[in-house]
């Protein structure tokens, strides 16, 4: 029989992957190739290193040791203590616990938390949740570009405020939130404040040392690392309650054994994130701002959704005038470029994005949108080949509509 | 089943769609479902020629399956009587394109409803010009009968707060979101001037265009100034400041809520 470590197992770099299928992939923000360097990190822990951390043999100890380093590891990248991480399945899951988890456990102190129009839809549906278990919920108020502000937020603080929650970044439109300023200003106040950090992972600074976060809601697939495991930030001395109840892993905040192969490709992830940022950010920014350019230049009638400069640094989301957006991820799709949109037709519910619509736009607005985000295998050579197809695609839904005809083109 | 598994059929239709245009003549009329409140719309046109459809166009607004089922309802009834064009429903759009997902069948099958109106416009003798103004037509809902003179809520609670009776300094409204009500030229004279201070700029109308003489009308197609039509403001609401407006769309009878940071109604 052969012996497993001897095969030399290929690991397919994306990048290869998706130039073989012809794909040019822009969709970075929904789903992200785990870095071949993590698999390869993480493949001795399926197979050799397997134990469960909470046996007393060895092979137990082997697991746990694993277990507490790759903790460690994933806490520097955060700035913060291996104690305040929590392994949970994905970011989702650490919202759950996050929200849920901190209102029951902390009922006593108030009855009223405080969202953002901005919010992704798992933080506004674990949100309708809570309303349904009778805490009150607030949501404030977005700008045009997005942005909450810190004056709108300070308005709805009450009494029974114990818990704000507000996105680092928006994963849709890339805007990036002010919680440096809103950290600050609940500093002291005894609100804890939670953010669901995933859009901005990789992409921004995330310091808790520096930032006085209470929790934040992680994904490891947003740091290249495998998807299904996300982590909970919980800053010493803020208290929750598990939503996930069993044998008391991870001290008790979420029992299951833990998924240590993925854990310790997090790990992974981690260092070379650590590592790599700085320059990943400044080519991802340059495509970016490439496509945003010449979109802009080349393709009538266009605008960009968000933030012009306190964006995330690959992300490009667009409304065209006059066509509907899954349409035109369709048409993308055909061509070979996989892009996504957040009109009302591709939506499960049929609404438009609720953030599109927060900002002020109207609906026929939001129903024209098109987001780009790139990642770590994207090439400039894509903004070429995304602007060989959009504006065919554009100019063909627009023979198409009957909207577009009674708008005369701004001047530009 | 995910929205976008449409059937190869489906996806033939919106790659390739048949029949995309206008018709323009005396035996020409148009049937015009759906709004862009509501994500699809579409323009069916017909030329009839002793009661049978000679010629049909369409134009769609929309996502994939709106697309793919107005090219297939003007290749169905292409050369039908219009009694026999009637009976054509939407369960036989979505059969010819061998079956959609169930979200779809709703909105996007508004195809038979726009080949309907157009026969009901043609037999009532609704020119094409009548047809695409007057409100509704068949929408997702119901449309009211009448609209009457619907007073605001809560106007004067944001005197001061958003609300502006009159602008004394366009650059108090630099990068707010503007909603001016349309109360005649200077209302939309005032909109095209606050183009300049601010980037979101919209024109709120009751009526399927603003109330404004020919040259103001040539000069809003050409500004910045995003025209909302047939839309009834309600009511104002935030929390201390105006931070939205409760609207009725009068096309699609339904409500929501346009956020703006501004709301200027003229005297």
């Amino acid at each position: 029989m052969t012996d497993a470590r001897d095969t030399d197992l290929h690991l397919a770099d994306p990048g290869e992957a998706l130039r073989r299928a012809g794909v040019v992939y822009a969709d970075y923000q929904s789903a992200k190739p785990v870095d071949p360097r993590v698999v390869a990190a993480m493949l001795p822990y399926l197979t050799e290193k397997f134990g469960n951390a909470a046996s007393l043999h060895g092979v137990g100890d082997v697991a746990t040791e694993a277990l507490e380093e790759a903790r460690g590891r994933v806490a520097a990248l955060f700035g913060a203590d291996p104690r305040e991480i929590v392994f949970t399945g994905g970011a989702t899951e650490a919202s759950n616990l996050a929200i849920v988890g901190y209102a029951l456990r902390n009922k006593r102190k108030g009855d009223h938390v405080i969202i953002s129009e901005a919010e992704h839809i798992s933080v506004l549906n674990i949100a309708k949740f809570l309303e349904k278990q009778g805490f009150r919920v607030t949501r404030a108020p977005i700008d045009l570009h997005g942005r909450v502000s810190p004056k709108k937020l300070r308005a709805r603080i009450s009494d029974e405020t114990i818990l704000v929650s507000l996105q680092w970044a928006s994963s849709e439109i890339g805007t990036v939130q002010p919680i440096a300023e809103i950290a600050e200003l609940l500093d002291g106040t005894g609100i804890a404040l939670h953010s669901d950090a995933v859009a901005a992972e990789g992409l921004v600074p995330i310091d808790t040392s520096v930032v006085p976060v209470s929790l934040l809601s992680l994904s490891s697939n947003d740091i290249y690392g495998p998807r299904g495991l996300g982590v909970l930030y919980v800053r010493q001395g803020v208290q929750v309650a598990p939503v996930l109840l069993g044998g008391g892993q991870e001290r008790g905040l979420r029992s299951g054994s833990e998924d240590l192969a993925s854990i310790v490709g997090m790990a992974a992830a981690a260092d070379i994130m650590a590592a790599e940022m700085p320059a990943e950010v400044e080519r991802l920014r340059a495509i970016r701002d490439k496509l945003v350019e010449r979109v802009l230049a080349e393709i009538p009638d266009s605008h960009l959704n968000g933030h012009p400069e306190q964006r995330l640094p690959n992300n490009a989301h667009f409304r065209f005038h006059g066509v509907e957006g899954e349409a035109m991820v369709l048409s993308l799709r055909d061509a070979g470029i996989a892009a996504s949109t957040g009109s009302a037709c591709s939506s499960k519910t049929l609404e438009p994005s609720h953030t599109l619509i927060s900002c002020g736009l109207l609906h026929e607005e939001a129903h024209g949108s098109l987001e780009f985000t790139f990642g770590r295998w994207s090439e400039m050579e894509d903004v070429d080949r995304i602007m060989a197809a959009l504006p065919g695609v554009i100019a063909r839904l627009r023979a198409l509509s009957p909207l577009y005809k009674t708008h005369a083109p701004a001047t530009s | 089943m995910k929205s976008t598994q449409y059937t190869e059929k489906t996806l033939e239709h919106f790659r390739d769609p048949r029949n995309v245009g206008t018709l323009e003549g005396p035996n020409v009329a148009v049937g015009r479902v759906g709004n862009p409140v509501c994500g699809d719309m579409m323009d069916i046109y017909i030329e009839v020629v002793d009661d049978h459809i000679k010629d049909i166009k369409f134009q769609t607004f929309g996502c994939g399956s709106a697309v793919a089922t107005s090219s297939m309802i003007t290749e169905l009834v292409m050369g039908m009587s219009l009694d026999d064009a009637l009976k054509v429903s939407r369960g036989d759009v979505a059969d010819a394109l061998e079956g959609l997902p169930p979200i779809k069948m709703h909105c996007s099958n508004l195809a038979a409803d726009a080949l309907h109106e157009a026969i009901k416009n043609w037999r009532e003798g609704v020119g094409p010009e009548d047809a695409k103004k007057t409100p509704g037509g068949t929408a997702c809902h119901p449309i009211p009968a009448v609209v009457a003179e619907v007073e605001i809520q809560r106007l004067d609670e944001y005197d001061g707060k958003g609300l502006y009776r009159a602008v004394a300094d366009l650059g108090d409204l630099a990068d707010q979101r503007v909603v001016v009500l349309d109360t005649g030229d200077d209302a939309a004279r005032l909109a095209m001037d606050l183009t300049e201070h601010t980037g979101r700029v919209v024109l709120m109308t009751t009526g399927k265009e603003p109330s404004v003489s020919p040259a103001v009308r040539s000069a809003l197609r050409l500004s910045d100034v995003k025209v909302l039509a047939e839309a009834q403001p309600l009511e104002l609401l935030g929390e201390g400041e105006l931070e939205r407006i409760r609207v009725h769309d009068l096309n699609e009878d339904e409500e929501y809520e346009l956020t703006a940071d501004a709301f200027v109604v003229l005297e």
